[in-house]
């Protein structure tokens, strides 16, 4: 790490200004801590005031002593001042700022861009200096700001704040006021009562403690009265990269099998290292190229095809019972491009991890993954494919899936899948390829086929090629067709989704049903539910939830799974604004036009047992 | 909702009231010496900061002309025409000068003059009743009905709710963008005393309480995957002129003080709740962290883990929100229909 040289202890201060107050009057008093023995501080100045709302003006006001940092001021404030200085301000309170640099040497050029700098925010008061009796404990203490520290971890001991007000004590000389710092027992801060300083006595170590909560008393005595304010007193250590990345457990090796799933991106194995020290993740690129993990090889392939991620998380550790904050980095094996299905080899992959802002030794650790890339084959299972269709199925019937083995389990592998034509006139079905190029969807592309007597058992070849490797391989497929031919129903319309009933709905057919009929599904009927009461071509496919590639080639086959248009009543709408996902009663629709939900409050049995024998 | 008209260039408090910047961007151009000088800032402050500025004497003396001229104290109006442009004009002058680093900015948004008793009186004349009724009832379901009630109210509120509801695809449940689009558009465009009331409604059980969480769509414009930090959450807002001036407003009008009796700067609920509304819809959406009806904690979606040294600062800014004793007595006090009266 860079020298940090001198530092300020709290990055802002605060404290009030009255009018007509006389030159010389002390307002605060500023430490800094030192890096290392033998720096002296100097204080300067920048010669702006900072108003709100960016006005600047030339200070005439205030200066500081530049070897023991008292702020004072140099000149009084009258009131010309401070309508001057209060123009631009349009809060009721009028508050300036400046800027304190710090630097080890004298300071030659009066120049304000030194980066150690603390803000003092003096607030002007419209009024003269109040008389002391008129100020609460509180206001004789202790300024409104908190009494919050910071210190840099492994640096020299120094005093690092005086509790004692300058102003105050100057204004009010009659008064005695004292202070304490409590439950400091065995803690590395000690109190001068002489100076009201306190200083931390030894070199703090933030892996060991990073907070120490103090409290800060006062006692103010005027003649007999007394009056006694406490407030917390916070010092924070500051971390620096003192300390070495190790392995959790010792582990530094992990297994990464790459078989199904080959796609670009896929995290194939994870190693943890652990830091003592926090890493900010804010800015995340920073804190990134501070601890680096790079591949360790002259192979470009190696190179090529993997990456490796970092990713960091604060955790806690626990050294002596109080809590503090660590770093646990993950390094994960990532494949940078999908892999082929031919591709088959071991070997080991090293992967150094550096702790760049680290000065020691033991400043990196190798970290080794087993690389074991496996070929898949491409390969139908041994048995052959039968599926049977009814004469009745209409267009777009799902029949069934094809799939090569193991295929659900591909990721990045993209199989398509084709019928190689039979050398007969019965060509009912075809085949369509599924989402990710896992499986192929087989469904009923000629309805009029089926009613030829002469087609009964048809027989197929199927093709399953590796789009990558082109590697391919064959099956048989059988399709026999079974059942008598129903009488079709007039006055059916072509899709199963427009029937509100039951009965019309089961004694008519339509796009994409299997035997001849539509289905119905009956819901629960409570609300608005996913398991909503509608007419489908199969209960199996429609409504699932997913409008899927056979559904998609026809409106009037599913639009509960993909309707775009208008739903009218209660319902919920599915993914990617497509289907209706829940509805409230019975739900029905026009192909290309509206979907309903609605509650049938019709009962279906209009006609009883009673009313058929009159008629 | 506008306060009561104040004299002419002087407002309430007696300062010169700012023009807006857009205007003074037009009296700044007509003007050749002005513009001129304008052009040589903004050269000065394009990626540079504040000192190495003004040890420029260049860039010193067009400060110094400038700082007479319109363009220094002007300020934008929430929800005016042409807001971002003004907020643009605005920072392109103001960015360089305050060191973009600074723990609070200044608000570009004239400060709020109206108050909460404005809003409760309009209330009670539209509702009908007195807004500290009957302690069984739901307030943030009556608020929704009074919504409901009103056209503008209605149409916005519908609007933004089936944005945000609307999924995008299984990994993607909505579009963040135009949520929050519809979100600003709400509390733009729809009156306080209908979107305070949805907002800040007081409750005494938790389905109110959820209710009162549900507001925003949260899922949709609060939550997310991963929580950020919070000084990178405050970056990333910063980066943008809109969030940009709309985290400054709230830092200017919900600032705890010690100063006041309600905690709130100028004791003014009105103008905390009304930029708290403000950043909605933005990087830095806040929202109820749960559905207590009582302890009410509030937090933008983020947290301090992973700040390393900077810590302190990380929960210096989280506390603003989840322990603000202004924020908290605001909300309190508009659920309750009580304001502070103050002598004038």
């Amino acid at each position: 790490a860079a020298a940090f040289g001198l530092y300020f202890p709290r990055k802002e201060y605060s404290e009030n200004v009255y009018i007509d107050q006389p030159a010389g009057t002390p307002l605060l008093r500023i430490h800094a801590l030192r890096d290392s023995h033998g720096e002296v501080a100097h204080f300067h100045l920048c010669q702006n005031l900072i108003i709100s709302r960016a006005r600047s003006h030339e200070n005439h006001w205030f200066q500081i002593r530049e070897k023991t940092g008292l702020l004072y001021l140099s000149k009084s404030l009258n009131r010309e001042d401070f309508n001057m200085l209060s123009v631009g301000n349009w809060m009721p309170l009028s508050k300036v700022m400046l800027y304190v640099f710090l630097s080890s040497h004298p300071f030659q050029e009066k120049e304000c861009d030194s980066a150690t700098r603390t803000t003092v925010f003096l607030s002007l008061m419209n009024a003269t200096a109040p008389a002391c009796s008129s100020l609460t404990a509180r206001q004789l203490c202790f300024t409104e700001m908190d009494l919050s520290f910071h210190i840099k971890e492994n640096k020299p001991p120094g005093t690092f704040h005086q509790l004692q007000l300058p102003s105050v004590h100057h204004l009010c000389q009659n008064l005695s006021i004292s202070y304490k710092l409590l439950a400091a027992e065995g803690m590395p801060f000690r109190y001068n009562e002489n100076t009201t300083g306190v200083s931390v006595t030894q070199r703090l170590d933030r892996e060991e403690r990073e907070r120490y909560e103090l409290i800060a008393k006062c006692t103010v005595r005027e003649g007999f009265r007394e009056m006694q304010v406490e407030v917390p007193f916070l010092v924070n250590v500051l971390d620096e990269d003192d300390s070495p990345p190790f392995l959790p457990n010792g582990t530094d090796t992990a297994d990464a099998v790459v078989e199904f799933n080959r796609k670009e991106g896929t995290v194939l194995a994870t190693l943890t290292v652990y830091d003592a020290d926090t890493t900010p993740i804010y800015p995340l690129e920073s804190s990134r190229k501070k601890y680096t993990g790079t591949i360790i090889t002259d192979d470009p392939w190696i190179s090529e095809t993997f990456r490796v991620e970092h990713i960091f998380d604060e955790i806690h550790f626990s050294p002596n019972g109080s809590q503090v904050r660590g770093t646990q980095h993950e390094y994960k094996l990532v494949l940078n491009k999908s892999i082929s299905v031919t591709e088959h080899r071991s070997f080991q992959l090293d992967v150094l991890v550096n702790d760049t802002e680290f000065h020691g030794p033991e400043r990196s650790v190798m970290l080794h993954f087993n690389v074991s890339i496996l070929p898949v084959s491409i390969q139908f299972p041994n048995m052959t494919y039968q599926f049977t269709v009814n004469r009745n199925a209409e267009r777009f019937a799902q029949i069934g899936k094809i799939c090569i083995e193991n295929c659900m389990k591909f990721r990045g592998v993209n199989i398509s899948y084709k019928l190689l034509s039979p050398n007969v006139s019965c060509y009912p079905v075809s085949i369509l390829q599924g989402r990710e190029g896992k499986w192929g969807s087989l469904y009923v592309n000629d309805s009029s086929v089926l009613h030829r007597p002469e087609c009964k058992e048809i027989q197929y070849t199927i093709q399953a090629t590796d789009k990558q490797s082109r590697k391919h391989t064959k099956t048989l497929l059988t399709v026999v067709l079974e059942g008598t031919l129903l009488k079709k129903e007039e006055d059916c319309p072509d899709s199963c989704a427009v029937s509100k009933h039951r009965a019309e709905c089961e004694e008519c057919g339509g796009l994409g049903v299997l035997t001849g009929r539509c289905q119905w599904r009956q819901g629960s009927g409570k609300g608005i539910t996913t398991n909503y009461s509608t007419c489908t071509p199969s209960i199996k496919t429609c409504p699932d939830g997913t409008c899927d590639v056979i559904e998609s080639k026809d409106p009037a086959v599913c639009p509960q799974d993909c309707t775009s248009g208008n739903i009218i009543g209660g319902h919920g709408k599915g993914t990617g604004n497509l289907g209706i996902k829940s509805g409230h009663g019975i739900c029905y629709c026009f192909p290309r036009q509206n979907c309903y939900c609605e509650k049938d409050d019709i009962k279906e049995q209009l006609c009883d047992e009673m009313c058929k024998t009159v008629i | 909702l506008a306060g009561p008209p104040s004299p002419p260039g002087q407002d309430p408090h007696g300062w010169r009231v700012p023009v807006d910047c857009v205007r003074a961007n037009e009296l700044c151009a007509a003007e050749p010496s002005c513009s001129s000088r304008y052009r040589t800032l903004r050269q000065c402050l394009a990626g540079r900061d504040r000192n190495t500025m003004l040890a420029n004497k260049e860039c010193q003396a067009a400060l110094e002309v400038l700082q007479e001229s319109p363009l220094y104290d002007c300020r934008c109006k929430r929800g005016m025409k042409k807001e971002l442009q003004c907020l643009q004009i605005y920072w392109s002058i103001h960015l360089g000068l305050t060191e973009g680093e600074e723990f609070y900015e200044a608000s570009p948004y004239e400060p709020v003059t109206s108050r909460l008793s404005d809003i409760f009186r309009l209330a009670s004349i539209f509702s009908g009743m007195d807004p500290a009724t009957n302690s069984k009832s739901n307030h943030c379901l009556d608020a929704a009905k009074a919504c409901n009630l009103n056209d503008n109210c209605k149409r916005l509120r519908s609007g933004y709710i089936s944005t945000c509801s609307r999924e995008i695809s299984a990994t993607e449940p909505c579009s963040r963008r135009k949520c929050h689009k519809a979100l600003r558009q709400f509390f733009d465009r729809v009156p306080s005393e209908y979107t305070y009331r949805l907002l800040f409604c007081s409750c005494k059980d938790q389905a109110c309480a959820e209710r009162r969480r549900q507001t925003i769509v949260p899922s949709c414009s609060y939550e997310d995957k991963e929580k950020p930090n919070c000084l990178d959450l405050r970056n990333t807002c910063r980066t943008d002129h809109l969030c940009r001036s709309r985290l400054a407003d709230f830092h200017t009008n919900c600032q705890a003080s010690f100063q006041s009796l309600t905690s709130c700067p100028g004791d003014n609920y009105q103008a905390c709740l009304g930029s708290y509304a403000g950043l909605i819809g933005f990087d830095m959406t806040p929202n109820y962290v749960d559905a207590s009806p009582t302890s009410i904690t509030i937090s933008p979606w983020c947290s301090c883990k992973g700040s390393g040294n900077m810590e302190e600062e990380c929960e210096k800014f989280l506390r603003d929100f989840t322990e603000n004793p202004c924020l908290r007595n605001a909300i309190q006090a508009f659920g309750n229909g009580t304001d502070v009266n103050l002598a004038p």
